[in-house]
């Protein structure tokens, strides 16, 4: 079992599964525009992907076998176009409902030097672009309200959140989050996101979600196809660092949240692609 | 996997990680005869940890009616359903699989998933009664044909936890001091693989902070020495939270120990899904005994003998009368002429109390007050 699990692994670590040309376009990427005119120029290349194999809980059968991967830069911001197939559109909310989502994984040292591609190891971090339709719905629709979630409920009042605006006096949101642990514990799921949350790994099951936003995300389904823009600066300090004429790393993954996929249950590319960034628009 | 021992089962078994009991684990016995599904320590728990926004829902300790009630609905049945064959060898060894030795390559445990409407009927079933009304049957014989019971729930802080095993982020942990098993609400990413994978249904997830949580077991009252809030706030005292010791280092002085282990009148419930769970219960002595056996195992018909016979012993009676007289952490008793006494981890006395209350008679006229008492006191 080990031995296939390290032959795995040395596959997965080597050989690049196909090269993705990142090309300059003359536009501002610092807005997400999914149906952007210039992504009609730019070849698309299609990636196998299948259900996360190596981790437990992990999902019994590859529900996204396909994504189509685009990528242009701008000489600041590089984007990447992804496509793929998902029946029904996903936000979460109410218990037992999960999120539709996407990644996009770079080494988070050297450029050129692949890490393990399944969320790097100890001393070979990642850097995860991590989008989901219920981060997206936060930045647009703010983070949804009890109310939101469950029109229907009633409740008569909250610790530290009285009817009165004299009964509140004194009352400072931090009173509040006491009796919200996740919140108190200032952990970051328990706040509204902005799209993608960015993320350092070195491993499974060590993700830290990183403080402060250079990233963007924004998805659009349409007829049973999600197709999603996320964009980043080239260089981002402590975490992928991107050279114009030089060349990376990318790995993906994808949740299809109306399947009950979340955490380690996902489909993902099994081998790196090559980032070729070129220069010039 | 490892193999790990799991003395309910009286064999190993695989789990997801090496066995590693804690210095102490936490455990509450509840005599099931004397429940009568107030839900006091319901809304006891209610009011101390989950008034807040997303817990709404959140009953981490609830009382349910057996064998109808359910929260959520259906936790039993559908966990049972999918384990397969259940069966004990006379030796008391059981024979089928574990929820983890049952589970699929790629799960770490057969489970099923609550939907959001599962969770809506914390009082589904409540007070209903096996046996249709037009059988001919009465409640005036026994065994009785008509019956149901109450069954107090809270989180089983299992030697071997399911949500622990379960999540992929290693953000459950069991605390080495008492076995408590916490959700690090700082590392929590709301997966929900704890709620997935706990069979008794007891991780919850907070669609407001979206990451889980769960019973604490009021770890700040017993790193106190105090007990638990619904135990503390039981009325019917029908529970008691201690300490207990796996069978090799039972002390017949513990109180948790002498009714898990010395004389075995309080069992693990569905201890056959292999978490080793540590809340015990006294089983009813009137409910139908197979379903009795299904829920509690083979040890079930000589533990409700054992009940039936406590007016002859003096010891587990005595024991019982402490249960509820003290809110503090009973780590050792005794039961001498008639009294028993309860004492503290530092074996300072607790409480003392008779094993039987004098009982005194007044004559219904009152010679002093020249008038008529009233049993009112």
């Amino acid at each position: 079992m080990r031995l296939f699990f390290s032959s795995l692994l040395l596959l997965a670590t080597a050989a690049a599964a196909q090269d993705l040309d990142v090309r300059g376009v003359k536009a501002d990427l610092s807005k997400d525009d999914p149906a952007a005119a210039y992504w009609n120029g730019v070849p698309e290349v299609n990636l196998s992907l299948i259900g996360q194999p190596m981790v437990v809980p992990r999902p019994s059968t590859t529900t996204t076998a396909n994504l189509s991967v685009q990528a242009v830069h701008d000489g600041k911001r590089i984007a990447l176009r992804l496509r793929w197939k998902d029946k029904d559109k996903s936000e979460a909310g109410p218990l037992g409902t999960f999120s539709d989502a996407a990644a996009v994984q770079f080494p988070a040292g050297s450029p050129e030097f692949a890490p393990p591609v399944m969320m790097g190891a100890k001393g070979l971090p990642v850097h995860i672009f991590h989008w989901r339709a219920q981060y997206q719905r936060d930045r647009e629709k703010g983070k949804p309200t009890m109310k939101d979630l469950y029109p229907n409920g009633s409740v008569d009042i909250y610790p530290m959140e009285f009817p009165t605006e004299e009964a509140n006096k004194g009352l400072t949101e931090k009173d509040q989050e006491k009796f919200s642990p996740a919140r108190a514990e200032g952990n970051p799921q328990a706040y509204s996101k902005s799209g993608v949350d960015e993320i350092i790994a070195e491993g499974f099951s060590t993700s830290q979600v990183q403080e402060g936003h250079t990233s963007s995300g924004t998805g659009t389904w349409k007829d049973g196809t999600w197709t999603l823009v996320i964009s980043r600066p080239l260089a981002i300090e402590g975490g992928s660092q991107l050279k114009l004429g030089g060349k990376s790393y990318a790995a993906f993954a994808v949740w299809q949240g109306g399947d009950g996929e979340v955490g380690s249950r996902k489909c993902l590319t099994m081998a790196w692609s090559t980032l070729q960034l070129k220069e010039g628009p | 996997m490892s193999n790990v021992k799991n003395w309910q089962l009286k064999r190993d078994m695989q789990y997801a990680y090496d066995e590693a009991r804690p210095k102490k684990q936490w455990a509450i016995v509840f005599d099931l005869n004397k429940c009568i599904a107030c839900q006091t320590c319901t809304l006891a728990c209610k009011t101390t940890w989950t008034s807040g926004k997303g817990q709404e829902y959140m009953f981490w300790n609830n009382v349910e009616t057996k064998p109808f009630g359910s929260y959520p609905l259906g936790w039993d049945v559908n966990v049972l359903e999918k384990l397969g064959k259940q069966e004990w060898a006379k030796n008391g060894t059981y024979q089928g699989k574990t929820i983890f030795e049952a589970a699929p390559p790629e799960e770490r445990a057969v489970h099923f998933a609550p939907t959001d409407d599962d969770w809506m009927y914390p009082n589904h079933g409540e007070d209903d009664c096996v046996g249709a009304q037009n059988t001919g049957g009465h409640v005036g014989s026994l065994p009785h044909d008509k019956w149901f019971f109450y069954l107090p729930r809270t989180c089983a802080h299992c030697t071997y936890p399911a949500c622990l095993a379960a999540c992929p982020r290693k953000a459950i942990y069991k605390r080495e001091e008492d076995g408590i098993v916490l959700i690090d609400q700082s590392r929590c990413k709301g997966y929900g693989e704890c709620v997935r994978a706990c069979p008794y249904k007891k991780s919850m997830y907070n669609p407001y902070t979206r990451v889980s949580e769960k019973c604490v077991g009021c770890y700040p009252a017993v790193e106190q020495g105090i007990q638990p809030q619904c135990v503390v706030n039981c009325i019917g005292k029908i529970r008691v939270m201690g300490f207990i010791n796996p069978p090799w280092k039972a002390r017949k002085d513990n109180p948790v120990d002498y009714l898990v282990h010395t004389k075995q009148i309080a069992l693990p419930y569905y201890p056959q899904l292999g978490l080793e769970p540590n809340i015990y219960y006294i089983p009813p002595i009137h409910a139908d005994r197979a379903y009795l056996r299904q829920m509690f195992g083979p040890m079930v018909d000589q533990a409700v003998d054992r009940y039936r016979t406590l007016a002859k012993d003096p010891t587990t009676a005595g024991l019982l009368t402490l249960i509820g007289s003290t809110d503090r952490i009973l780590h050792r008793f005794t039961v001498n002429n008639g009294v028993a006494a309860g004492f503290d981890e530092r074996d300072a006395e607790l409480v003392k109390v008779p094993v039987v209350e004098p009982v005194i008679e007044r004559p219904a006229w009152d010679e002093k007050l020249e008038t008529i008492r009233t049993n009112t006191p």
